[in-house]
Order: structure tokens, then sequence, then C-alpha cells
């Protein structure tokens, strides 16, 4: 304690060291900020945490069979049940699995389509597994999507991880709004593929439906009139046909629902040759309708076929059209794959459209294009993690910010001084360039990357408070010394830091103790992180630099005063 | 007693005078520490915490309209009004061949109920906006709580005896004695199959016979009717109930059912159709399982499977309606094998909460012993003993009040205490420590040992109240975090702060009382230690 005492005595006394020392802390935070742009340091909102189960899903193009959807999932089947930590394996072909909070936001509970198979898939307890899901996730993608999106031409599947946080459509949305149809999805083909080139993102899909070819059976209404039918009758029959309906009921005593009876052709006869247009009029050739007079009549005869393309889906968010590109990305941080893609967006489009960026708002990485020769406009508007990382820091930034003032307002009413709560603001603050280094030194020891995240913000927040009391308690000292005991500022002040030492210690060990458990967690391990080496640097900032403002400040020169509040004795430096 | 009475100043002191030589200052520690033990048992757990949202879907149907009509004239009217209704923060439309789906996300935190009122008072307002030939729509709201199961249960055929309409069977009669279980919410049913008659017509015989599918159709339905019992009376005043019997009772009746006349001969349905008794084969969405015993095993082949989805009430215990589940699955046990039906339980939440939170208990208490291990050797054990209990009293007051506020026991909760951990032991260290700086102060046998308690706690009460104010402070704007970030680490900003203030009056009532009860003033007097050494 002497010694402490001693060295912050001699540094007040020196006007060249104390200058050395806030050089020193700039220096320190200045450079600690720059571990941002230079990348040393990577930011995320919430980092993948390990878990007992994932899911896969697979989608096959608009229009597949249920056939063809099963013969995907039983490729990917084929590859996971010989995975040693895989304890079972659903299928669900043409439905979602039993939500969960993945399948949430992801819309899994409308599917109901023939193209779509999800697969849940379940491990080993996470305890007793070496390997987290998320390396699993990561090792089996490619071997899975290599193997398997080539069994049916055009397929997607994806493999979905429990959210951390709360749930968002995708790591990275992309919505691409504009009122023609055809140009938004050049743009959005355009925009995948640009993903499929970035370095950090799969699982990249376009959320509309793929056009394809369908035939239109468009009823000759004369002819349907001459022969004696009706349009009703024919559209009736042809889904009685191919689709087949429950025509009647019965009631059982000893099922639990009632048994339908149903009538459609049988699966040989309504099997078409192939996917022609003569293998349809064939087919149609053959089913024969009954008129009125009692007749038969081929179905083809009162029809003519046509090849047409699909109409696909049309999405509308807030009341414009759009298409969404999604990507997840593969154990990085979704901002930097998104800022890459966003330069190569900018770079390609801006051949054929006026790009124009946005303002700083929550989105601020949207990109407004303008068709340079028809003057149509598109909007390329990120969503999903990325739109609630923002939002995320634009309030936890607000919550920051007002948090400062709260303090700084308390501090003016207790100590009826501008520079003093000024002083112990600037030392709290300081505790960001801990926080900052620490997530560095975190990040070369774990062989994941260790992000900055929004728990880290939360950290640092605490820390303001923590860090706060220190510099109180050691101003609170202080001014006690200069009031009781008449002793000179320099003195006092070194007095009072080598004093109050060992509590401000003491307290931070035990938050470091406390924290170090939840460093080791994958969603708190960024507060535990910033608790621990946060406080670290408070310590430092509270011990050295703290004391050489306040020795600088006018506001700390007490006079000693006559009838002093501190009983004599109850601070005890004896010498 | 006092040579000189000590003036106290500052609340810290008045509550470690008030609460020094009290009688009852044990009891309420007691009494402190129980309620926080009931509340962790009764509190109910869960992994994640609930994240208010709410929603919903329009659907209206209209059969043979494309995309662009149904966007025209359906979801760009729906989407027009819906922007009427305050709190909705996006309104999503999805135009397809037949039908189209307006869906709406209010902002986070919204009423549930508010919300999903208010959206079904807009469709049904605007009834007449929509066109002729749209069906009735269909208005489906969110329910988070009702539509996340929190059990999977994966039912399959041991062996080929059982088929799937069997399994159908056996599965649905135990979903109605799950649905039974105290807090279970919705089940449904996945990859069922349910039994029907199948009528397979052959084209080719259709047209040898000279018959249209229509004509079968209408042959089936005539035969196909249930008719109430009629009354008859009798001459005597007496009723004579008789009815017409279904005239389908099996496959055979559909089978000879008559299709049509040709030159006086009867033609049945088995000579232009196949006939089966079996599943629905229209229905596409069928499920399949691998599983395997443990970690070393082979894994089985492919089998299909029912799952039964269960889920809970709002704000019940999801570890309790797991385990009574569980129970009565264990129950039907021995009946399931002698059907030949197996089954795997495929998501247990509840499981996972409990251990979830387990874990994290156990974080706690190692933590704790951790602190009060360090502080052993930075005051001595005695002092160590005092802060050590500090520690469960602030957490089973922070407890209570979480429970009494109606909140669930979740990992953010259980991070808000470890968080708190840290800060909410200095309190304690810095009252303990300044105990012991006056005991050992060379004017320390000048003093009462009470008055000695008093005025070190009072000393510091100040600077340590503004202190804790100030975290305090910096924890209340995280409460307006919004977004689902925001809903998300609600616990935090919920409970940091009361365990903070918690912390205080602990540190005050019970780091004197303690202290009164374990400290002696030291003997050798003549020794003098450094301040705050």
């Amino acid at each position: 304690m002497k010694g402490l005492e001693a060295f912050i005595y001699s540094i007040l006394g020196d006007k060249k060291k104390k200058s050395l020392v806030i050089i020193l802390t700039a220096v320190a935070f200045f450079a600690s900020l720059m571990m941002f742009p230079t990348k040393m340091v990577l930011a995320k909102m919430l980092p993948g945490k390990s878990d007992n189960t994932f899911s896969v899903y697979v989608d096959t193009p608009t229009g597949s069979s249920i056939e063809q959807t099963k013969e995907v999932s039983e490729c990917v089947l084929d590859i996971l049940k010989n995975e040693k930590e895989v304890m079972n394996l659903e299928l669900f072909l043409g439905q979602g699995i039993p939500l969960d909070y993945a399948g949430l936001v992801k819309g899994a509970a409308m599917k109901q389509t023939e193209n779509v198979a999800e697969i849940a898939v379940n491990l080993t307890d996470k305890h007793t597994r070496k390997e987290p899901s998320f390396l699993m996730v990561q090792r089996l993608r490619p071997i899975v999507k290599q193997k398997c999106e080539k069994v049916v031409k055009g397929s997607n599947i994806k493999f979905i991880e429990q959210p951390a946080g709360p749930p968002t459509l995708a790591s990275v949305v992309l919505e691409v709004h504009g009122d023609d149809l055809t140009k938004a999805r050049e743009i959005a083909v355009q925009v995948a593929d640009i993903f499929n080139h970035t370095e950090g993102l799969v699982d990249v899909d376009v959320m509309a439906d793929d056009i394809f070819d369908k035939y239109e059976l468009i009823p000759d209404t004369e002819k349907i009139a001459r022969s004696g039918l009706s349009v009703e009758q024919v559209n009736n029959i042809l889904y009685l046909a191919f689709e087949g309906m429950a025509v009647a009921h019965k009631n059982s005593k000893n099922m639990p629902d009632q048994i339908p009876i149903f009538l459609v052709l049988s699966d040989k006869s309504k099997r078409l040759e192939n996917q022609s247009e003569t293998a349809l009029k064939s087919k149609l050739s053959s089913l024969n309708l009954m008129n009125m007079k009692g007749m038969m009549v081929p179905l083809i005869e009162v029809v003519n076929v046509k090849k047409v393309k699909s109409n696909p889906m049309i999405m509308h968010k807030d009341l414009s059209r759009m298409i969404n590109v999604i990507a997840e990305t593969d154990m990085v941080s979704q901002v930097y794959p998104l800022l890459a893609a966003r330069d190569v967006m900018i770079e390609k489009f801006s051949k054929d459209y006026e790009i124009q960026k946005a303002g700083f708002t929550t989105y601020m990485f949207d990109l407004y294009l303008t068709d340079k020769k028809t003057g149509k406009k598109f909007l390329l508007r990120w969503d999903g993690e990325m739109k609630v990382t923002l939002d995320t820091f634009r309030d936890l930034g607000g919550a920051f910010i007002a948090a400062l003032v709260l303090i700084f307002l308390l501090l003016v009413v207790y100590y009826k001084s501008f520079s003093i709560s000024g002083i112990i603001l600037l030392g709290s603050f300081l505790s960001l360039i801990g926080v900052i280094v620490g997530h560095w030194v975190a990040n070369l020891f774990t062989s994941e990357t260790f992000f900055l995240t929004a728990t880290s913000l939360i950290g640092f927040i605490a820390l303001m408070g923590i860090s706060s009391r220190n510099s109180l308690l050691l101003i609170d000292f202080t001014k006690s010394l200069m009031e009781c005991h008449g002793m000179d500022k320099r003195r006092a002040i070194a007095v009072a830091t080598a004093t109050r030492a060992k509590p401000i210690a003491l307290t931070a060990v035990a938050i470091i103790l406390g924290s170090a458990l939840l460093a080791s967690d994958p969603i708190f391990g960024g507060l535990g992180v910033a608790l621990i080496s946060g406080t670290v640097a408070a310590v430092f900032v509270s011990l050295i630099f703290v004391p050489v403002l306040m020795h600088n400040a006018k506001a700390m020169d007490f006079k000693p005063l006559d009838k002093c509040d501190v009983k004599e004795g109850s601070i005890s430096i004896t010498k | 007693m006092a040579l000189e009475q000590y003036e106290v100043k500052d609340y810290a002191g008045k509550l470690a005078k008030g609460f020094l030589r009290n009688p009852l200052t044990s009891v309420l520690g007691a009494f402190l520490i129980l309620m926080g033990y009931l509340s962790l048992s009764i509190m109910p757990r869960e992994e994640d915490p609930q994240i208010a949202i709410s929603g919903g879907a329009v659907i209206v149907a209209m059969p043979g309209a494309t995309p662009r009509e149904i966007e025209n004239i359906i979801i760009n009217p729906l989407e027009r009004k819906f922007r009427e209704v305050k709190g909705i923060e996006h309104i999503y439309g999805q135009a397809f061949n037949n039908y189209g789906i307006v869906s709406v996300m209010y902002y986070i935190g919204e009423d549930r109920e508010d919300s999903n009122l208010k959206m079904y008072d807009k469709v049904m307002q605007n009834m007449d906006i929509l066109p002729k030939g749209a069906m009735q729509p269909l208005i489906k709201p969110f329910d988070i709580d009702i539509d996340i199961p929190i059990m999977t249960v994966a039912f399959y055929a041991k062996d080929k005896s059982v088929d799937d309409v069997r399994l159908h069977e056996i599965v649905r009669h135990l979903q109605q004695k799950i649905n039974a279980v105290q807090n279970v919410a919705k089940t449904t049913l996945k990859g069922n199959r349910k039994a029907q008659y199948n009528i397979e017509v052959d084209l080719n015989k259709l047209s040898a016979y000279h018959l249209s599918l229509g004509q079968i159709m209408k042959a089936v339905e005539s035969v196909a009717v249930d008719v109430p019992d009629v009354k008859g009376r009798t001459k005597s005043k007496k009723l004579v109930i008789f009815g017409v019997k279904n005239a389908i009772e099996s496959v055979d009746d559909v089978n000879n059912i008559i299709v049509a006349q040709y030159m006086g001969s009867p033609i049945y349905l088995r000579d232009v159709a196949k006939v089966r008794e079996g599943v629905d084969i229209q229905n596409f969405k069928t499920a399949s399982i691998l599983f395997k015993k443990d970690r070393d095993a082979k894994m089985s082949d492919e089998k299909s499977q029912v799952t039964l989805t269960i889920a809970k009430l709002a704000g019940t215990n999801a570890v309790f309606v797991a385990d009574d589940v569980m129970e009565l699955l264990k129950e039907y046990d021995a009946e399931l094998a002698k059907e030949g039906v197996g089954y795997v339980v495929t998501r247990n939440y509840g499981e996972r909460a409990n251990e979830a939170v387990n874990e994290l208990m156990n974080h706690l208490v190692i933590t704790i012993v951790i602190i009060a291990l360090m502080l052993v050797f930075a005051l001595g054990w005695k002092e160590s003993l005092i802060v050590t209990f500090t520690v469960p009293a602030i957490l089973a007051v922070t407890l209570f009040i979480a429970y009494l506020s109606g909140q669930t026991i979740n990992r953010i909760t259980l991070f808000a205490f470890l968080l708190s951990l840290g800060l909410l032991v200095d309190a304690a260290i810095i009252v303990i420590e300044n105990i012991h700086r006056h005991l050992h102060a060379h004017d320390v046998d000048s003093k009462d040992m009470d008055e000695l308690l008093v005025e070190a706690t009072d000393e510091i009460g100040a600077p340590t109240n503004v202190a804790t104010l100030a975290i305090i402070l910096t924890m209340v704007p995280m409460a307006f975090v919004g977004g689902m970030m925001g809903s998300f680490m609600k616990p935090i900003p919920l409970n940091v702060p009361v365990a903070l203030i918690a912390s205080l009056f602990v540190a005050y009532i019970f780091t004197p009382y303690l202290s009164l009860k374990l400290l002696k003033k030291p003997t050798h007097k003549h020794h003098h230690h450094k301040g705050g050494k």
C-alpha cells in the first residue's frame, strides 16, 4: 500500500508524468477503438449456441411431386444416419416438423405443398458430445448439399439451427421491392448469385415460386353447350379423375374418425406417359363425360389444351411488392459478408441502374435503384438479423446514453460539481478499453471467433456503474481526508488511492470471479468477458488515471473544515 | 454504555441500529431464505423467456383466380384496411393461385388478446369489400404458447401386424388421455393416416362398359346415406321407432354397388374399379423416423410414424407438464408393447428447461463458493462467512419478488442473477471491510461494539447508496429497449435493480448483525494495523 501511495504521489508531483498518463490512456482508448475497423474484434448480435437438435429444410422446385421431394430427403437421411452423434431422425414430407422457435418465423407452419419436407435431427446430449451442433452443421452442410441437391435439379437444402436469441427469418435477408415483377425477379436472382459467391454465406434461396410449364384447359363453351354438358361438369370430372374426392362418408363405431369413401382413377390409369402435351391429350381423350341424353362425349372434344407458364406467387410487404432473398451465415457474423455483398451489388448494378444509398437510419445499408432506361424504381432493403442487430444496437446505444445522463445528474446532485461528475463519468467510460481488448484476447484463445455481442454491450453498461462506484468512493475519501485531516491535495489523493485500493481490488476480484463462469457460455460469454476485462481496466483507470484528473480539477480543492462530518479516527491513516 | 453516542446520519446506520439487537432479525433472515427456496421450486421454469409476439393471418380462398387477380381484389384491399389498425408493425401479403394470405405482425409487446380482437374486428367490418366468389375468410391468430409444442412423441409400429390405420387409432386413443393431463393445452397428430375406402376406377374398363365417372359418383352417393330413425305411432298411442340402416357397412357393400344396368344385367362397382379398405391415399403428408437406443448402436430402418405434439397452457410450468405426460406414457407402456407399438420422445422442452435452470443454479453456487474462498484470504474466514450468507439472502429476496410479479425462471433470469452476483456482494464487502478496519483501528478500545458496528455501517452508507443507485440507473434504460431483443433481455433490467436494492438492505441489516455475533474486538491492542489493511 505504501508503494502505491508513493507511486501516485510521485506522479501527481510531476507535470510530465501526469501528461504521460493522460496521453497513454488516450492512446489506449483510440487503439482499442481501432480494433473494429481493422477487424481484430468482430461484432455480431448473438453467437451460435450448441444444442441437442437442428433441422434440415428440403425444398424441391415448385411443381415437383412428393416422390421427388422424398427422393431428395432420403438422400439427406442416408448421410445423416451414419453420424455417430445422431440419436434419431424424423422426416416430415409435405409439411413442417412440429413447430419450434426457428420455424415460427420461417413459416414452417404454413408448409403444405408437395415440394417441401423437413427433417428433425436429434443429437446426443450436448454435455457428453465433443462436437458442438453448430460445428456439426458446418461440417455436414457442404457434404449434404453437394450430394443431394443434384438428385432433383433446382432443389434447395437448408440447415436450420435453433436461434440463440430471438428468431429471425434468416441471418441475411434482402428484400427486393419493386412494382415490375419480372425485373424484380431478375434482380433477386442476381442478388442470389452474388450471395452465392460471397464468402461466409450459405443456404442462399430466392423466396419465390419457380416458374414451370403447365397446361391450361380452355373450355370451348360452344361445344360444351351443344353437346349438352356444362363447364362445371367438366371441372368436376377432371378433379374427380386426377385428384379424387370423398364422395360419401361412413360412420363407424370402432374408428376414431369417420371413414370417407374416396373416388379416384386408379393410379395406373391416371398416370401420364410423360410431361408432353400429346400424352396429356391422349389421356384426356379416354376420359368420357355423359351428357343429358346419356351419350358419351370424350373430354378432349370440349376443351383446348394450351401450354403456359405458371403464375408465380406474389409477395407483399407493407403494401409493396417484394421478393425475399435469404442466406444463412456459416459461423461468421452476418455484418461482414453483408457489407462485402453490398459492395459487389453496387458495382454490378451500377451498369444498368442509378444507385442511391440510404440515409442514417436502421435501414442504413439499403440501396435505391432506378433503371437507367425505363426509370423504374427498385429498393434493396436489408432485413432479418441485420435489422434486428441495428435496432438492438440503436436501442442499447440509447439506453447507454440515457444511463450516462442519469449517472451524471445523480453525481451532480451528490457533489454539486460538474467537473467532479465529469471525472467519474470519463473514468467509467474508459472501461471500454478493457471490454474491447478483452474480446480480442478471448478471440485469440478460442477456436471459434469470439464476437462482440449485444450481451457484451449490456456488460459494458453495467460496468459504467461499477467503475463509477470506484471513482466515487475514491473522491469521497479524498474529500474527507482534506476536510477533516487538513491534508494537502496531493497527499490526500495518494493516501485515498492507496487506502481504497483494497476494497476496489476486492470488489473487482468478486466481479471477475463471479463472471468467470459466464465467460464460458456461448451467449453470455460476451457479457462475462466484458465484465472481466472491463473491471481490470476499470481498476487501473480508477487507481491511476482518475487520481491524475482529480489532482488537475479545481473542484477538488477542499478546504479543511472546523467541524468535520467524519469523526476523528474513523479514517485511520496510521503513519 | 457508550462513552459518546454516535449520531446516525444515513439510512444505512438507521437500519443497522434498528436490527442489531432485534431478536426478529434472525427470524427475518430465515424467512427470506425460506421464501426464496419456495419460489425457486414453485416458479414455472422455461428455457427462454416468453416473448409476446402477436399477429395472425387472414386466408381468403377464391377458386380459379390467378395470383394477379387475388392481389388486386383480395390482398390490396385487405392490406389497406389493416393499415387502419394501430400497433401493427408489418403487413405481409401473399397472392397464390386460388387463394391469398394477408398476415400481420404487431409490435413486440402488444397485448395479444387486444391484437387478435382488433384483427378479427377489422376483417369482420370489411366483409363487404371482399369480391364475389371469394369464400368466407379464415382468421388465424398466432398463439406461441399453444402453437409451439413442449413435447413431441413419435409412435411407430414394431411389427408388420400394426398397419398405419391401427397405429392412428391407438395414438388417437392415447391423445384423448394425454389431453386430459393437467395444463396440457393443444395436442395434434402429425403424419397420421386415416382409414378410408378407396374406389380406384380403371379408365379402360370404364370406357369398355360405356360409363362415366359421374355415374359412379352418383351411384355411390345414392347408397351411402345416413338417415335418422323415424317414429311411428300405434293405435294405442305408443311409439314405434324404426330406421333405414346405412347400406354401407364394409368394403364388400361398396363393391356390390350397382353402377348401371347394361342390357338388363347389372354392372357392379367391382367390375370397373378396385375398392379397398385402406388409408387416405390423397394425403401426401407422411412422417417417418429412424432412431437408435444409444450412441454406439446401429440406426434402425426408416419406419413410418405418427407424431403426437403436446403444448401447455400459458404460464404453467413446462417441467411439471412434461413430467406428468411422461408418467402417463409409462402407464401405457405395457399396453402399447402388447399392441406392438413403440415410441420415441423426440422433444422434451420440460427436461431441457429443467437442465438449463439446474446447470445455471450450479454455476451460481460454484461462483458463490469461489467468492467466499477469495474473501477468506482477503478478510478472514468469519468475515467471508458473513458476506457469503448475504448472497443467498439477496437472491432469495429477488426470486421471491420475481415470483410475486409473475415472472418465470429461465436462462435470462439466471444470467441476470449471475451478472448481479459480482455486484451484489459489493455492498456487503464494503460494509464488512469498513467494520474490519474499525475493529483494527487504534481507537477501538474507546468504543462500544454496537456503536462501532453502526458507525462503520453508517459511514460508508451515503457513497455506497449513490454508487449502487448509479449501477441501478445504468440498468433501468435497458427496460426500454424495444423489439424481440428487448423482450428477450427483459429479465435483466427487471431483476438486477431489485437484486441491487436488496443487496443494500441485506448489507445494512445483516452484515452488522452477523458481525456482532461472529466478530470480536482484537485483544492485542498494542499492535496497530495500518489503515485498511
